[in-house]
């Protein structure tokens, strides 16, 4: 049942789509904002990048990619990581009574296109400790091209 | 599970932590005649839903709450995805994709309903929360030390959630959180499912044991803590900082032969790998802003999560002391600094507290449920309650390898149980400890309802153990849906408020003058604490059944006996409060009408508004009128 190692798939030169996506979706949500209040369009945007955006650009990408268990992980811890930012900084905005709407967005905005840039956290178990056995698939897993990731 | 059911714990490769091997017997492939089942009755089970939802009459809700208004096909819905779960979890291994999807489909099917239907908000007391945030808007800025009436600024002590509401609230461009609101429990149930099944994950290799789980945590989860309620955040922040302390937090040296598969149970996972001394030092500084995060959000939580790694230290695997202490000085740093006059509040009442057990672990206010609804509502959770911890005990015995493997999990479920003997929460701690035990006791249930996929096969035992599982498992699961929905729905006659009711309230808090005292019968009513930071106010069936009793026989006296002399006070009774006092046995049968009846014919109170929902009445002092201070 043992298999060699896989060689680490290049990512070199590869544009960063996920992450490129990720940096501008803050800048996504803080445009929907100039939209008239009360428009269900700015809904979309705004959650999903308070939500997530943060978490996901702090998490991704790991140097040599995620391994199935780890991807599980970086997904998962995304939505709490970017709730916490999120709450951290409303909370400072309101001690100094400086709260306003892009003074909310643009840091977390500015904040995730940054993180979006570096790599991801090195959470241990995002290059080696999550390892599944082989054949058994993360619900997460599927994305994968074969033989990626260590 | 039945013999054809593929392991979802497939044959296992060699592991450089430990390897293990092969299964007994090479993974047969799917019968591919089950192939459309888990779509077609994921389709139907939702479609049923769908079609449910317009036939439930929710606003002539009266003994049973939503229960009986709750048409056939709802229930319907609710059998047919749980007949397409355990289909899907017969191949939870090779498409691991179907358990997920019916997990949200019963998140949305157990507690969606009342977000879709309900013109205003569930649960009174969520208003509550929602004042808190339209204050903060309006104030512009955090007033911690402000001393607010019915210590309302505990709220801009620990005001994480509210500030992200607020600045969620400007962003959508909406004009209060009432226009969401209903749909917290589903936001919070999608991004707490991951987590969860990154917990199970680090303790089973099995997916089967890890959607089960999960399916049973959604099912004993009628507590109802996951409202728009800082403790709903709290909560899955505290989680996450946990999954990833499993994780990550493996002192090295410390598995010893947890990571030798011969010992292990067939499901179990191997202890993740170790990690140095210098990893777990960035783990602390990745996990610095969700514990600060958890401090700012919410209270209560941050003991939990000092209790939970405590208790976690107990393990030779996660003795981590630094990150207690890390831990527990941010919470002490944030207890004496935003959270200080609470604080010192609660350490004053500590000592009196401390050690009485049965009136820390009662639950509700001060009275005893009465009424149909209620009283069942009662019973089934407690029944629930038992249900999954004598499957979690039971798997705990019976199933000792596992235990072994997954003892932390058992211990961070057990760690908060002490928390009893400090202090009752408002009458709230046995619902907190119960949730926090939650994650270990569903892992464990679902532990005891499904053989290990490994097993022995060939042994009678294990025969007959994987045939009795064959029909417990999906009874189980049937008995807990049946369970879940008078312990969730029961009560919602006191949870639902028309808008009329709420509007009343509203103008009847619009009309008094800054300085003025509300009185009500309690505070869960809509919009109770509308206008908090301005109007004062007494809930004055809040305390203990003999005083009220005492006040019923002269409500008008007893009132403007303890009325501040100089004070605008207005008293507000509506339906809400009438439907509370009785469900909670505040006040005994008819008391509230008898209350509304002798105020409203006082000299001393003079009625404002009255509608079919409730009446405002002014308490109006004769010159002759001794008021004493309260």
């Amino acid at each position: 049942m043992t298999t060699p190692p896989a060689p680490a798939r290049p990512r070199a030169g590869r544009p960063n789509r996920a992450g490129a996506a990720v940096a501008a979706s803050g800048w996504l949500a803080l445009a929907a904002t100039l939209l008239p209040d009360g428009s269900v369009l700015r809904w979309p945007p705004v959650l999903l990048f308070v939500c997530l955006g943060p978490g996901l650009a702090l998490l991704h990408p790991q140097p040599r990619g995620l391994r199935p268990g780890a991807r599980l992980e970086s997904f998962a811890l995304a939505a709490p990581l970017s709730l916490a930012l999120a709450a951290l900084t409303a909370t400072f905005l309101f001690l100094i009574g400086g709260f306003s709407v892009p003074a909310f967005l643009l840091p977390l905005a500015a904040f995730t296109t940054v993180a979006a840039l570096l790599p991801g956290l090195p959470l241990p178990a995002a290059t080696r400790g999550a390892v599944e056995p082989e054949g058994a698939e993360s619900f997460l897993s599927r994305e994968r091209a074969p033989g990626g990731g260590r | 599970m039945s013999e054809g059911a593929v392991p979802a714990r497939p044959a296992a490769p060699d592991r450089e932590d430990g390897g293990r091997p092969p299964a007994a017997r090479p993974a047969r492939p799917a019968d591919p005649a089950l192939t459309w089942l888990p779509p077609a009755l994921l389709v139907l089970g939702l479609g049923l839903w769908g079609i449910s939802l317009p036939l439930v009459d929710f606003r002539s809700m009266d003994d049973y709450g939503l229960l009986d208004r709750l048409p056939v096909p709802f229930y319907a819905s609710l059998a047919v995805l749980t007949a397409g779960f355990l289909v899907a979890l017969r191949r939870a291994g090779t498409a691991p994709g179907w358990p997920l999807v019916y997990c949200v489909g019963l998140l949305v099917a157990l507690k969606a309903a009342p977000a879709v239907l309900y013109d205003s908000v569930r649960y009174p007391w969520a208003s509550k929360h929602d004042a808190v945030v339209n204050t903060l808007l309006g104030a512009g800025e955090l007033r911690p030390h402000a001393a607010l009436s019915g210590n309302m600024s505990a709220y801009d002590q620990w005001p994480g959630f509210f500030t992200l509401n607020a600045a969620l609230v400007r962003a959508f461009g909406v004009e209060s959180t009432a226009v969401y609101l209903n749909w917290a429990p589903i936001v919070l149930g999608l991004i707490l499912l991951p987590v969860l099944v990154l917990l199970y994950r680090t303790f089973t290799e099995d997916w089967r044991l890890v959607w089960t789980a999960v399916w049973i945590f959604q099912l004993a989860n009628w507590v109802g803590q996951d409202y728009l309620a800082p403790q709903g955040l709290a909560y899955v922040l505290h989680l996450t900082v946990l999954a990833v302390v499993l994780r990550h937090f493996v002192r090295p040296g410390s598995a010893g032969r947890l990571r030798d598969r011969t010992a292990l149970d067939p499901a179990a996972a191997t202890v993740p790998p170790a990690t140095s001394t210098r990893q777990r030092a960035v783990g602390v500084l990745v996990l610095s802003p969700l514990i600060l995060a958890v401090n700012a959000v919410h209270q209560l939580t941050p003991v939990m999560l000092c209790v939970v790694l405590a208790a976690l230290c107990l393990t030779r695997r996660y003795r981590n002391l630094g990150l207690l202490a890390v831990t527990g000085l941010i919470m002490l740093a944030w207890d004496l600094t935003m959270g200080r006059p609470l604080f010192l509040e609660t350490l004053g009442t500590l000592k009196e507290s401390l050690g009485r057990l049965t009136q820390n672990s009662r639950a509700g206010y001060t009275g005893q449920l009465t009424g149909p609804g209620p009283e069942l509502a009662g019973k089934a959770g407690i029944a629930m309650a038992l249900a999954v911890v004598l499957f979690a005990g039971i798997a705990v015995l019976a199933r000792r390898r596992l235990t072994r493997s997954a003892l932390p999990l058992l211990l961070a479920s057990a760690a908060p149980l002490p928390l009893f003997a400090v202090n009752d929460y408002g009458g709230e701690m046995l619902f907190r400890v119960y949730l926090f035990g939650l994650p270990g006791a569903a892992f464990f249930a679902a532990a005891a309802l499904l053989p290990a996929a490994g097993a022995a096969r060939r042994s009678r035992g294990a025969l007959v153990r994987r045939r009795v599982t064959a029909v417990a498992l999906p009874a189980v699961l049937l008995v807990l849906t049946a369970g879940f929905l008078p312990a969730y729905y029961g009560k919602d006659a006191m949870y639902y408020t028309p808008p009329a009711e709420s509007a009343l309230v509203t103008r009847a808090i619009d009309r008094m003058p800054a300085g003025g005292l509300l009185l009500a019968t309690s505070g869960s009513f809509p919009e109770a604490l509308h206008r908090y930071d301005e109007v004062e106010h007494w809930w004055f069936c809040e305390q203990e059944i003999p005083e009220n009793e005492r006040m019923l026989a002269d409500p008008a006296r007893y009132l403007a006996d303890r009325i501040p002399r100089g004070v605008t006070a207005h008293v507000v009774l509506t339906r809400t409060q009438d439907v509370y006092t009785a469900g909670e046995g505040l006040l005994p049968p008819g008391g509230f009408a008898l209350l509304r009846e002798r105020l409203a014919a006082s000299p001393l109170f003079e009625t404002v508004e009255e509608t079919p929902y409730g009446i405002v009445l002014a308490y109006t002092p004769s010159t002759t009128t001794a008021g004493g201070a309260s």
